[in-house]
């Protein structure tokens, strides 16, 4: 069947990876298709999910031919019940000097640890960028590829070397416990840490989230953090004018049921009205989860396939409030460059951590962790554009019975910080992650398809055995943020992905 | 009688009371977490009796598992090598089931009752690995070994014992066909199954039903040689049968902690078991596919026939240049055959191009003394004994 294929790709799924990854082939001459299940593309990359992204590597850029997009880069405010907010814009001179206000020791600290995790970030990027080795692979590339990693991380010296082993397997909060002394400093970088993930500060692990966070960053804490001029949309219209330039058809509205498979091989798909199309190769930019039970079906799958696939962390934490406002609230101490900023609700560790703690057990905090994005278009009435960490998957009570009362305690909070919230409100929405699973068709809701932990990362993401952007499907390819190096925004799975399928044909 | 288990380390199968009076010597081992006789009298008289007469083993221990539901079998033939896609109701097929690298993990036999409950027996516990298998089909895994009692019945008087016992016509039952019974107003299964190579049966029934099953046939088959066989007898028999034990003459590959040792069907002659053209997908098969068409198998196990009368136990064996290219995995001077034989388990080409001149070197013990015999040995079929009664319809029956 394969040989009168209509496509030489099929794409599942137009967010910005299958986006990117149909551009890559595109440009090698590959007839591609998208087929997308919503009746838009960009998948995640919406307004509605994400405020900040990191920016697109030139690697990334240069795959599909440039990418014309003004980042507008975004100053860090965390801020403090007392009006005394910290701000932080990811300049060394500047960030010393608003930290100092507070207490030189943690300015003169902050440089030093800046200056470290930026280092350990960069070893950790370098090899972020390309594809990963797949173990037990016996090829000599894969072996110089995890060489390659080793040599780096011995490179940083002796000294580096050690701490960075320290660190791999730290907690964010012992680490900055032992650097500041400010808390309100340490709630910031500490939010940073656990932003999307399933941990606490206090969780092993927590650290090396911020060193990935840092990697896609420029390496920076607060310097790498920017907004799309005129909206996230602007970064999928992007793509998709990309993708007719090259010839890609999308078809939208297009939900794939499963894969057809011939001769152990994946050979087209069928989508859920029944129609089929066949391609030389298939990509799925789905979760992992989503790919390996739906579109493969887990009748194709082995067993110790099944177990590594339901072993895979991908619950999401992280719910979305929007208040629509007919005017803005008034933020105590904020002025309008403030307004203009990330603004963080994480006024310590301990605070973070208790609002963790009853996410472990399916329930809510009434104190949550929040990152707000005001949003004010002269054309339209302002927003609050709100990210809710350890907003738990599923509830015991279950969602629908208490959203109402769980955004009410979001608007507690933030009338703390600005006292007539109250009256600006025109309209609510929360997307928990239970919605996010079900709307954007992603497993668990989580925004990376999978926790970025150390036992889903590199080679192991995110599974072994399926790490080099193939399934365990021959023609089956996966191109989403559930590979390596994951999720962010980066679109640098799409094109690893693309250059996997692009060697296979 | 419930049995109070918090003080006892191993549980007692529901034919104890009648086994443990059979014992003459008193000699148990653990299967399963279940104690049973390894030997009644001697092992010789009981091997006699399942070649000669009637042999009543307690099966109990062994792993029963009940798969029942929609796609209980299209689940079955998802989990195991074997094309069971057509298999019919009331039958009873050999399977072997492997991992990912299609490495095998055990052997066993599978019942289907109808399209919707099968039940699978097996040496070991799998269940894990069965419920792990079943995710995303519409099938409930159930361990029915401590509710179902088991007991081999084998030999060439075995068909006229289970006659008298009142299994109706049962001689026109084929091999690896079954058939449900009412017997003292107890539902009891019988199957034409077995592990001796020999005209047999297996005989599920009610843990209730077990006693006064146990002593039914005993007075069936008093005429008829019977004779109760414990685990060394079983082991003599299913030798001269070719029949594997696993971690025995191979290591499950779920149990094995060297990747090295683990075995592909190819390698231990279950080849004939892989059904590679199947048309749905089965656990292992694209490893397999890939071993079969890259060529990869290392190894092969083979029947021996070895000089002398010295039984080659845990024998290296080695080619004419005195290099090891394998080892003895099971041996015995068989008495029916009178012949020395052996499983052996060699390094490809060794026993499958190259088929002469091997030698095993045999450690036979004399009273704390080792001679050591250098053995020549042919390479043969692994079914060493196979008697034209064990396949015949209708089975012989004796007065």
């Amino acid at each position: 069947m394969s040989g009168n294929s209509s496509f030489d790709a099929i794409i599942i799924g137009g967010g910005h990876n299958g986006l990117v990854c149909a551009n890559v082939l595109a440009r090698k001459n590959k007839r591609v298709l998208i087929c997308e299940a919503r009746k838009e593309c960009g998948g995640m990359v919406n307004n509605d999910i994400t405020n900040y992204v990191p920016p697109v590597t030139s690697a990334v850029s240069s795959s599909i031919g440039g990418m014309q997009i003004n980042y507008i880069p975004k100053t860090s405010i965390a801020l403090s019940e007392t009006g005394q907010h910290i701000r932080l814009v990811g300049n060394q001179h500047i960030d010393h000097k608003s930290i100092s206000r507070f207490s030189s020791h943690d300015a003169d600290r902050f440089n030093d640890f800046h200056e470290k995790m930026s280092k350990f970030s960069k070893t950790l990027g370098s090899f972020m960028m390309a594809s990963p080795p797949r173990i037990m692979n016996n090829s000599f590339s894969d072996y110089f590829k995890l060489f390659k990693l080793g040599l780096n991380v011995r490179l940083l010296g002796k000294k580096n070397f050690n701490e960075f082993a320290r660190m791999i397997g730290l907690n964010i909060a012992d680490e900055l416990e032992d650097n500041f002394e400010n808390t309100l400093l340490q709630g910031l970088i500490a939010h940073d840490s656990v932003i999307g993930s399933n941990l606490g500060p206090r969780s092993p692990g927590s650290l090396i989230n911020l060193l990935y966070r840092m990697a896609i960053h420029n390496n920076s804490l607060f310097g790498g953090i920017f907004q799309i001029d005129g909206g996230n949309d602007q970064f999928t219209k992007h793509l998709i004018e990309k993708c007719k330039s090259n010839n890609v058809e999308i078809k939208t509205s297009a939900s794939v049921k499963n894969c057809i498979i011939e001769n152990d091989c994946a050979v087209g798909v069928e989508l859920n009205n029944g129609e089929k199309m066949y391609a030389k190769k298939i990509i799925s930019n789905a979760d992992p989860r989503s790919t390996y039970f739906s579109l493969l079906g887990s009748q194709n799958l082995d067993t110790d396939v099944k177990r590594k696939i339901k072993h895979h962390r991908s619950k999401g934490r992280v719910a979305k409030l929007i208040l629509e406002l007919d005017k803005l609230p008034s933020f105590n101490n904020c002025d309008d460059i403030d307004l203009d900023s990330r603004m963080v609700i994480a006024p310590s560790i301990d605070y973070i951590e208790e609002t963790f703690n009853p996410s472990k057990f399916d329930k809510l905090s009434l104190e949550p962790t929040l990152e707000i994005c005001v949003k004010k278009d002269s054309d339209q009435d302002p927003k609050l554009d709100i990210q809710v960490q350890y907003a738990p998957y599923k509830t015991h009570q279950g969602w629908e019975n208490i959203k109402e009362s769980y955004v009410e305690s979001i608007i507690k909070i933030i009338s703390k910080y600005a006292p007539n919230i109250n009256e600006c409100i025109e309209r609510k929405k929360l997307l928990t992650p239970d919605d996010i699973e079900s709307e954007y068709n992603v497993s668990g809701g989580h925004w990376h398809h999978g926790e970025i932990q150390i036992d889903q990362l590199f080679m192991m993401r995110p599974i072994p055995g399926a790490s080099q952007y193939k399934t365990h499907l021959d023609g089956l390819f996966m191109c989403g943020a559930g590979t390596h190096p994951g999720g962010g925004l980066i679109g640098i799975s799409g094109k690893n992905a693309a250059k996997a399928v692009l060697d296979d044909f | 009688m419930t049995q109070d288990l918090r003080y006892s380390a191993l549980k007692k199968t529901p034919f104890h009371s009648r086994t443990s009076l059979a014992s003459r010597t008193n000699k148990y081992y653990n299967w399963n977490g279940y104690t049973v006789p390894t030997e009644y009298s001697t092992t010789e008289l009981e091997y006699t009796a399942a070649r000669n007469g009637t042999s009543v083993m307690d099966l109990t221990p062994m792993g029963k598992y009940e798969i029942t539901g929609g796609h209980a079998h299209q689940f079955v033939d998802y989990l195991v090598t074997r094309d069971l896609s057509e298999m019919k109701d009331n039958t009873v097929a050999y399977i072997i089931w492997c991992n990912e690298d299609g490495k095998v993990i055990d052997d066993g036999t599978i019942f289907k009752f109808s399209s919707t409950k099968f039940m699978l027996c097996c040496a070991v516990k799998i269940y894990n690995w069965l419920n792990d298998s079943a995710y995303g089909f519409d099938v409930t895994i159930s361990d029915v070994t401590d509710t179902i009692a088991a007991l081999a019945i084998q030999g060439p008087t075995s068909c006229s014992t289970l006659k008298t016992f009142g299994a109706t016509d049962l001689e026109t039952l084929k091999p690896f066909e079954m058939r449900e019974y009412k017997i003292d107003g107890f539902d009891i299964l019988i199957s034409r199954t077995g592990f001796t190579g020999d005209l047999g049966y297996e005989l599920w029934t009610d843990p209730k039903n077990a006693e006064l099953t146990w002593d039914n046939i005993e007075i069936a088959g008093k005429e008829l040689k019977l004779r109760p066989f414990g685990m060394n007898a079983l082991e003599m028999t299913r030798i001269e049968a070719g029949f594997i034990q696993t971690n025995t003459d191979f290591m499950a590959a779920e149990d094995s902690l060297r990747p090295t040792r683990m075995r592909s069907p190819y390698e231990i002659g279950m080849g004939w078991l892989v059904h590679l053209n199947k048309n749905s997908y089965f656990v292992g098969k694209k490893a397999l596919k890939k071993e079969k068409e890259e060529s990869t198998t290392e190894r092969c196990l083979v029947g021996l026939d070895i000089d002398g009368d010295k039984p080659a136990h845990g024998s290296v064996i080695y080619n004419s240049k005195k290099e090891d290219i394998g080892i003895v995995t099971a041996a015995l001077w068989s008495p029916i055959m009178k012949k020395n034989i052996a499983l052996a388990s060699l390094k490809r080409p060794y026993g499958i191009q190259i088929k002469e001149n091997i030698f095993a070197e045999i450690y036979h013990p004399e009273e704390l003394e080792y001679r050591k015999i250098w053995a020549r040995c042919k390479v043969v079929k692994r079914q060493f004994f196979n008697p034209e009664r064990r396949n015949k319809v209708p089975a012989d029956l004796y007065e």
